[in-house]
């Protein structure tokens, strides 16, 4: 035991010895207390977090006669994950449109973001306020707002329950915030190395794509993941947009609620597929997360 | 050569250089109008228009404001008003009261802390609709972990049928927005916290200050704008709440967890009444309009600071 002063009888009886230097912040009882409180508290918090996601794992690995047993021992087994990979209830084309939709909209959206952030980060110009309010201001607008009109737009034109309806609208919340996170990026560029590319003749295409974009690589990583994880998570557009063709697995999930009741172990297995890779997108980008989720209400 | 400002790139003439900036933001700002500024305006239109998507394939006669008088003489809709109330000050407590205890809980740099705050993140990036499918499993009064689980600490809690009951129900669907959220919230409350200086609070220490005295009288008043920013903030999204209330309770028991958002999705989808379904959408929009203007508020104050 390093420094907890539990032993009063020696402390008091040896002042001769002068405590060793790295020992700075003597606890005192009631501190030690406070501690050992901390680390339960913490480990709390830790249980909070992680015992939804971990539990999800679990089912989803469980035999369908243990789907419901709140054992922790179990032979672990695939059947969830081959009943909604090609099984019974087959999912994987809607994992594809998943994946198909969240890369479409990333690919478009984060090229126009760019530019603007550019747009925003270096010029100064009328309306320049009032603009990047308007961007913040997106993310208040509710999704039945635009969901409903491009509903009666789609019909229309025949784009129900197509991918590219579903793309389209996705931009309507990506675009707002990825303007907005690489703003914060281009901001950081220094303008030493614009100025010197520009003495040299670079043109503004030849600038923003051979100096701005290699330097703006972080950001636009951390954009693509943003932009991928917010299409990939929306549940309202697919839910008005999309019938069979071009729904995503957030949606289909519901399939998975019969009328005799939910497919548990099914459903855990295919909410890991949901789940898991936007736990590791999330997890690349930890440092700009809050940031990113919220418009840059905190920085 | 002086590394100056900003050089304005190039130099070219007149009306060439003013409209450079916009050129840049034109495909941007194409994109979020068509995407945003369109179907907002097409469905103020619609909402004066008489539509049902059953009777009509195109929008029919104009109606006035009668849709939105129907809206306010709508039993169902001040339902889902109160419902949408309910859960956002439920929801917003909940989160920005749990999220504050997790920053202060985790405001230190021992190792523990740090793995902690790694992790949480990964709730928010769950989908919303699978976190409400997940706690309605885990909530299942017959088979449900934490079912069982409070069963065993509270046994009064036994015969409680979580989603069936109205108020549980309501409780169990702020539930699954406080997962997600309190550990965001608490990232954003530990950057605030980072940036009030040491010695502040070393000063109300030396003071004499006990640690309950030193959170209400130092922490929490410099933490005050930052709060304000983040109470806002979730109360925008719980109002939106919207992907949970179709995979948890589909709006029940009875019409318990009627979200605003999913009273207007269920006139405009499984109703197919466009032109109803329109008009409750702009007074959602309305109401968010307001909280949109004290966030930005409260925002400009924070970044004043």
């Amino acid at each position: 035991m390093t420094d907890m002063a539990v032993k009063p009888e020696p402390a008091a009886s040896v002042p001769a010895e002068p405590p060793p230097p790295r020992r700075k912040r003597r606890r005192s009882g009631w501190s030690a207390v406070g501690s050992t409180a901390r680390v339960v508290a913490t480990l709390a918090i830790l249980f909070f977090v992680l015992f939804p996601i971990v539990w999800m794992a679990l089912t989803a690995f469980k035999p369908a006669r243990d789907a419901f047993s709140t054992s922790l021992v179990f032979t672990p087994s695939l059947e969830n994950f081959s009943a909604v990979l090609g099984g019974a209830s087959d999912l994987s084309g809607a994992l594809v449109n998943s994946v198909l939709i969240g890369v479409a909209t990333t690919v478009v959206a984060v090229p126009l973001a760019l530019l603007a952030a550019y747009g925003f980060s270096r010029y100064r110009f009328p309306g320049h306020r009032s603009m990047l309010l308007a961007i913040v201001a997106t993310q208040f607008i509710p999704g039945v707002a635009i969901a409903l009109p491009f509903l009666t737009l789609f019909r229309s034109l025949g784009l129900i329950d197509t991918h590219l309806a579903l793309v389209v609208v996705n931009l309507s919340i990506v675009v707002p915030y990825i303007t907005w996170l690489l703003k914060g990026f281009v901001d950081g560029l220094p303008t030493e190395i614009e100025e010197a590319a520009r003495i040299d003749g670079c043109g503004q295409v030849a600038l923003l794509w051979r100096v701005i974009t290699p330097l703006a690589a972080p950001g636009i990583f951390v954009s693509a993941v943003f932009s991928f994880l917010l299409a990939w998570n929306e549940f309202l557009f697919p839910t008005f947009l999309s019938r069979s063709d071009a729904t995503t697995l957030p949606v289909a999930l519901m399939t998975l609620v019969l009328p005799e009741g939910v497919a548990w172990g099914q459903m855990a297995a295919a909410g890991l597929l949901v789940m898991a890779p936007m736990l590791v997108m999330a997890f690349l980008v930890r440092k700009h997360f809050a940031e990113g989720m919220t418009m840059g209400a905190v920085k | 050569m002086v590394a100056s400002t900003v050089s304005p790139p190039r130099r070219r003439s007149g009306w060439r250089r003013r409209a450079e900036p916009y050129v840049h933001l034109a495909p941007a700002l194409l994109a979020i109008g068509l995407t945003t500024v369109y179907p907002l305006v097409s469905a103020l239109i619609t909402s004066f228009r008489h539509w049902r998507l059953n009777e009509t394939r195109e929008p029919g006669e104009f109606v006035g404001l009668d849709q939105y008088q129907r809206a306010f003489t709508d039993g169902t809709f001040y339902n889902s008003a109160w419902v949408t109330l309910e859960f956002t000050v439920i929801s917003v407590v909940l989160s920005v009261g749990l999220g504050l205890g997790i920053a202060l809980i985790l405001n230190n740099r021992t190792r523990l802390s740090a793995f902690t705050k790694a992790l949480l993140i990964l709730p928010f990036a769950v989908a919303p609709a699978l976190k409400g499918f997940s706690w309605r499993f885990m909530l299942n009064p017959d088979t449900g972990v934490y079912d069982k689980m409070l069963d065993t600490v509270f046994p009064f809690f036994g015969d409680i049928n979580w989603l069936g009951d109205p108020f549980w129900a309501l409780m169990a669907l702020a539930l699954t927005e406080v997962w997600g959220w309190a550990p965001l919230i608490a990232l954003m409350l530990l950057g605030g916290l980072g940036s009030i200086s040491p010695e502040v609070r070393e000063a109300a220490k030396l003071d004499g200050a006990s640690p309950w005295q030193e959170f209400w009288r130092v922490t929490f008043p410099l933490l005050r704008p930052l709060l304000l920013v983040v109470v806002f903030l979730k109360a925008v999204f719980s109002v939106k709440i919207f992907d949970q209330v179709v995979t948890t309770t589909g709006g029940g028991p009875g019409r318990a967890t009627e979200s605003m958002n999913f009273f207007a999705y269920n006139q405009g989808f499984t109703f197919l009444d466009i032109g109803y379904a329109s008009a409750v959408s702009w007074v959602i929009v309305l109401v968010l309009g307001v909280l949109a203007a004290l966030y930005l508020i409260a925002m400009a104050r924070q970044e004043a600071k």
